[in-house]
């Protein structure tokens, strides 16, 4: 079985498919059965997320393949193919982003980091489900998701909103999450890769096992990019018995005071 | 309700860069009060032979989306009358006059004379602070602490097998209680919404809030604790569409003794949460002291 998969996956890689699927996700979407033993189910049936999880990479720096910079641990990237297709005015501005990021990144700002970049910042996150709403906290910024998975529509649009407007269904065992309603003023990483209000994501939640994953996410967005693209990763659960999320409320750190108590 | 609240905190965190003159007569009020309001000072007998529902798990159910019913404003929670004419001022709007401070009897918090004199200070200070410290962190776009949240709007409650979660619908503040007894965390960890711990005393969810830091106040007129602030919140199902909240509040460093506040809350027809951004478009310490974000 194993000697197959990696025949599947090496014909993938070798014909370069033309969507530009990774090797990971093939490897992924081949190993992981539909009925997959050892995941956590609710009640209904459905893979349960319930839990901390974290990615471990550097994709909150820069989404794409770099080498370690000042403050900034080195990365394979995270976007399939490790191209992002921006049309010629777009890549200026997001070459303009890169010199001027220190400034221009708005979490320098410590606003809401917009999607997806909350899901890849490198702080943990929490996730708690009901049948008809995927919850999931934040570490950074106390940020909030709340996914609804009851079939409801997005609302009348557009709303700017920093990140976006969620609604989710089951497709097996992956949840994949449909996301509109975006403003213009999130980044996806720290390294200049930005988006307009048209970015329209689509998320795809796969357990691998207990403790893993599958983090798949296509962007799309008409006024910048000249087709859709991808960003695979991993998260993994922690496992430290008792942790739990602290906060990171960086809008505050330069603000400290304390009562002059005596 | 939603828009009513984030549009009374907009109101009121300009109040400094208004600075209106509060010694003009105050205009009648746009809204009488509507009825129905709870007095927490004189509370309605409760049925003392309603049990609630429970959970799968069998915790007595306070599940659901709920909002405060005490008339009570974050403008001022220990004598909201006496601010009226400021208040009336700035917002145009009915003053909340909900008085929750219980115990003690006249309703203030029992502050150490050195306590009493900051309070006084940033009292006067409210209007035209003369250093950011000394104007309501909420209104400067900070987490509000507890037990402050609990009287700011709507919440939602969801409880799941050894956790109760809360998620307020302003600024996005969330609470994860855990059930299981685990202790609190490190106390050199401080944080903006505290460390919550829960256990269920019969119907009651008894929560021990510890790790608090000492920048949160509890209204925006000034009143402030130190990093010694222990809230015990108890949350009592005490009718199909209410709950009665009662939250000591002990601080060694500033008050003379614990006191108590009590809110009654009334259930919402429930509706999604939609986003609440507040840090982003807080814009008050720019135009009171021209500093840039």
């Amino acid at each position: 079985m194993g000697r197959a998969i990696a025949a599947v996956v090496l014909i993938a890689v070798t014909m370069g498919r033309p969507e530009g699927r990774s090797l990971r996700v093939e490897a992924g979407q081949v190993t992981a059965p539909s009925a997959a033993s050892g995941i956590p189910r609710t009640k209904e049936g459905k893979p349960d997320f319930t839990g901390i999880w974290q990615v471990m990479n550097a994709a909150a720096f820069d989404i794409q393949a770099h080498q370690a910079r000042k403050d900034v641990p080195a990365g394979m990237g995270v976007v399939v193919g490790n191209e992002v297709p921006y049309q010629p005015a777009a890549l200026a501005k997001k070459r303009e982003n890169f010199e001027k990021r220190e400034a221009l990144d708005p979490n320098s700002k410590c606003y809401l980091p917009g999607l997806p970049r909350l899901m890849y910042m490198p702080h943990p996150f929490q996730v708690f489900q009901t049948p008809a709403q995927v919850t999931m906290l934040f570490e950074y910024v106390h940020a909030t998701r709340y996914i609804y998975t009851n079939g409801t529509p997005h609302p009348p649009g557009h709303i700017d909103w920093w990140l976006g407007d969620s609604r989710g269904r089951w497709e097996g065992d992956t949840l994949v999450i449909d996301d509109v309603d975006f403003n213009d003023e999130t980044w996806f990483d720290a390294s200049g890769n930005f988006h307009s209000d048209a970015l329209h994501l689509v998320e795809r939640f796969t357990p691998i096992d207990a403790d893993h994953i599958t983090y798949d996410v296509t962007v799309e967005d008409p006024k910048v990019f000249t087709r859709p693209w991808r960003m695979t990763m991993i998260f993994y659960r922690h496992r430290e018995p008792d942790l739990q999320l602290l906060e990171y409320d960086c809008y505050a750190f330069d603000h400290e005071f304390h009562a002059p108590t005596p | 309700m939603k828009s009513i609240v984030g549009a009374l905190i907009a109101i009121v965190a300009i109040v400094a860069a208004v600075r209106l003159a509060a010694q003009q007569a105050p205009p009648p009020p746009k809204n009488p009060p509507p009825a129905g309001w709870i007095d927490p000072r004189n509370p309605p007998k409760e049925d003392p032979n309603w049990k609630p529902p429970r959970t799968a798990d069998g915790q007595p159910s306070l599940e659901g989306q709920w909002n405060q019913a005490s008339d009570i404003i974050t403008y001022s929670i220990e004598d909201p009358e006496a601010e009226r004419a400021e208040h009336i001022a700035i917002s145009g709007q009915r003053p909340m006059i909900g008085r929750p401070i219980v115990d003690p009897p006249d309703g203030k918090i029992p502050y150490q004379p050195w306590a009493a004199k900051y309070h006084e200070f940033l009292h006067e200070q409210h209007t035209q602070p003369s250093k950011p410290e000394y104007l309501d962190p909420v209104s400067r776009g900070f987490q509000e602490g507890l037990p402050r949240i609990n009287y700011q709007g709507q919440f939602q409650i969801h409880q799941f097998a050894g956790t109760v979660l809360i998620n307020y619908d302003y600024h996005h503040s969330y609470r994860v209680i855990p059930l299981d007894g685990r202790p609190h965390i490190n106390s050199d960890i401080k944080l903006w919404m505290g460390d919550s711990r829960g256990h269920w005393d019969g119907n009651t969810l008894v929560v021990d809030v510890t790790n608090n830091n000492d920048q949160t106040w509890f209204e925006i007129v000034g009143a402030f604790h130190s990093d010694a602030l222990h809230v015990v919140e108890r949350w009592t199902p005490t009718a199909p569409d209410h709950i009665v909240y009662i939250a000591t509040i002990e601080d060694p460093k500033v008050y003379t003794q614990p006191w108590r506040l009590r809110v009654d809350f009334r259930r919402l027809k429930e509706e999604e949460l939609w986003e609440n951004a507040v840090w982003e478009g807080n814009q008050v310490e720019q135009e009171i002291f021209g500093t840039k974000k």
